[in-house]
């Protein structure tokens, strides 16, 4: 996500200037589908400087979100694009939106992929993705075409959080 | 792109008087014109602060906008020369919406005039237009002897919600009752203010409401503003709340106010934006010397209503909200037909609406395809504004 395109020009993003994380804020919620869907949890979760968020499964697919970072600074969510189940991605593409009363943000994936569900409950309720951006709020499960993820740049948790503090 | 936007510049940024008032209630800021305005106040979304407006009283800071003063024996030629309001059919402590025009009869930008005194005339611009607005201002000045142009700055608060009225009322002497939609008053208010203040009955969010403007110049007149400011919310922190430039935007376009730079430029002449009104019939047929800029390109355009193939008009859609830009086309030939100027999902209807330039053939009620993020979305020509105004008339 959050290569924030300014569509409006009336207001600048406040992003970053209001949004002030502590440490340890960005864990996948363990009682969602995301945590629960193979019975040992994620082998791993990983960030974008986009904001966007990967858990990786055994099966070597992912869950795909937006941080809580970023649905704070987005605002109640008005409207989430999805992709259809089957569509496939190049690392990098977008594979939908998510829009607030103001702003439209793309989410970008960050590894090539099949989609293999889409998180349809947002269409109807898209304030979800602010109610628990790091579970329930799920956007697309992926199958990676390459589970090495050779060549793909993600952030730890760590890292993630440390780039906040500096931005 | 989340790090791209951050402005380092904050410290440049200037801060209106009601500063402290803000950061009391939690104001998140953004850089607006040149000022470090609120977006949102905490506890309150940008759809909770919508709603609120709609609902009960909502305190908009608004002195970032640009007041002048326009005194002196030609104060009405020059008004009249950079506007086409009428003056002369404006009662004293009236006001109207209006328009400054260049040569071409293009918005330079939109503005409120109130007839103070038959020698006296206030004026409202936008902060975003500032500088160019004082440009063209003082080259308009220059071909005048006898005016007397000051712009000043002071606390601007828009008081605005159905029960804007009753909550001024516990403050004011002054019996708003008597005070209609476009009217201004100058008297005191309650102890918390020594001078005197200037209420208008108006605003930019279709609900009923005033505008205060109360002098800010000196230490003391800043505290008191604020003190005011903080006693309206303290006192009934369950009707009014502080709200930000996110909902003054979102109020705005269900209301079909314009925006400009988005909904209205120095391209676009008052006929094509739909604003024919703001032309009395008054100021349509008139010698040289009274002409106002643009005069027979805009009289043109109303003559001949062919000669204007597009005009400004509403449109509703589903999916992802239209945006400034959205190219719309018709949904039977594909023809390109026009543009959005500005779009968001209505919090009080639920769907989305914009304010868009289309082609005069396209009727309210037309199917149309709205062009967002690469694929047509369905939407309808819809008349303004979608939300009627609630004006104390």
């Amino acid at each position: 996500m959050f290569r924030f395109t300014q569509l409006n020009r009336f207001i600048a993003r406040p992003v970053g200037q209001f949004v002030r994380m502590n440490s340890t804020n960005h864990k996948i919620n363990t009682e969602s589908f995301v945590f629960k869907y193979l019975q040992e949890g994620p082998k791993a979760v990983k960030f974008t400087s986009e904001h966007e968020w990967l858990a990786l499964h055994e099966d070597d697919t992912g869950f795909l979100g937006i941080t809580k970072y970023a649905s704070e600074a987005l605002g109640d969510a008005t409207f989430i694009e999805l992709p259809e189940v089957g569509d496939k991605f190049e690392a990098g593409e977008s594979i939908g939106s998510v829009e607030s009363v103001k702003s439209a943000s793309e989410i970008y994936l960050p590894v090539g992929g099949e989609v293999v569900a889409i998180n349809d409950v947002l269409e109807s309720n898209p304030q979800l993705i602010n109610e628990d951006p790091m579970g329930e709020g799920w956007i697309i499960q992926v199958k990676l075409n390459d589970p090495s993820l050779e060549g793909v740049e993600l952030l730890s948790e760590e890292e993630y959080e440390s780039s906040l503090h500096e931005a | 792109m989340l790090r791209t936007v951050r402005h380092n510049s904050t410290s440049f940024l200037i801060r209106t008087p009601l500063y402290k008032s803000h950061v009391k209630y939690g104001a998140k800021f953004v850089p607006y014109a040149g000022f470090e305005m609120p977006i949102l106040y905490k506890g309150l979304s940008h759809i909770d602060s919508h709603k609120w407006v709609r609902s009960k009283v909502g305190l908009f800071d608004v002195s970032h906008m640009l007041q002048h003063t326009f005194t002196g024996r030609y104060a009405v030629s020059v008004l009249q020369k950079m506007t086409p309001i009428d003056l002369s059919g404006l009662s004293p402590n009236t006001s109207s919406l209006s328009v400054l025009l260049n040569e071409t009869g293009g918005i330079i930008d939109d503005c409120i005039i109130t007839k103070v005194t038959e020698g006296e005339y206030y004026m409202v611009t936008n902060a975003g237009c500032r500088e160019k607005d004082l440009a063209f201002i003082n080259s308009t000045l220059a071909d005048y002897d006898d005016v007397n142009h000051s712009i000043f700055e002071s606390t601007l608060l828009a008081i605005q919600g159905p029960k804007a009225a009753e909550i001024l009322s516990k403050y004011s002497s002054y019996d708003l009752s008597k005070l209609k939609f476009g009217a201004m008053v100058r008297t005191g208010i309650n102890s918390l203010i020594s001078s005197q203040i200037q209420i208008s009955r108006t605003g930019y969010t279709g609900e009923d409401g005033f505008e205060l403007s109360i002098p800010s110049s000196s230490k003391d007149e800043i505290q008191e503003s604020n003190e005011f400011f903080q006693s309206l919310v303290d006192e009934q922190p369950d009707v009014v709340q502080p709200i930000g430039l996110a909902a003054r935007d979102s109020l705005r376009l269900e209301a079909g106010m314009c925006l400009y730079g988005n909904d209205l430029t120095e391209e676009i002449t008052p006929v094509e934006a739909s604003l024919t009104w703001l032309i009395p019939k008054t100021r349509r047929n008139v010698t040289d010397s009274q002409k106002f800029n643009g005069y027979d390109r805009i009289i043109q355009q109303i003559n001949d209503k062919k000669s204007v193939p597009r005009r400004r008009i509403g449109i509703t859609t589903t999916g992802p909200a239209p945006r400034s830009g959205s190219k719309i086309f018709d949904t039977q030939s594909g023809e390109e037909v026009g543009v959005v100027t500005s779009g968001l999902l209505s919090p009080i209807l639920g769907h989305n609406v914009g304010q868009a330039y289309i082609d005069k053939k396209v009727k309210i009620g037309a199917s149309v395809d709205v062009e967002v993020r690469g694929k047509k979305r369905p939407g309808i020509v819809a008349k303004l504004p979608f939300i009627q105004n609630n004006f104390y008339k």
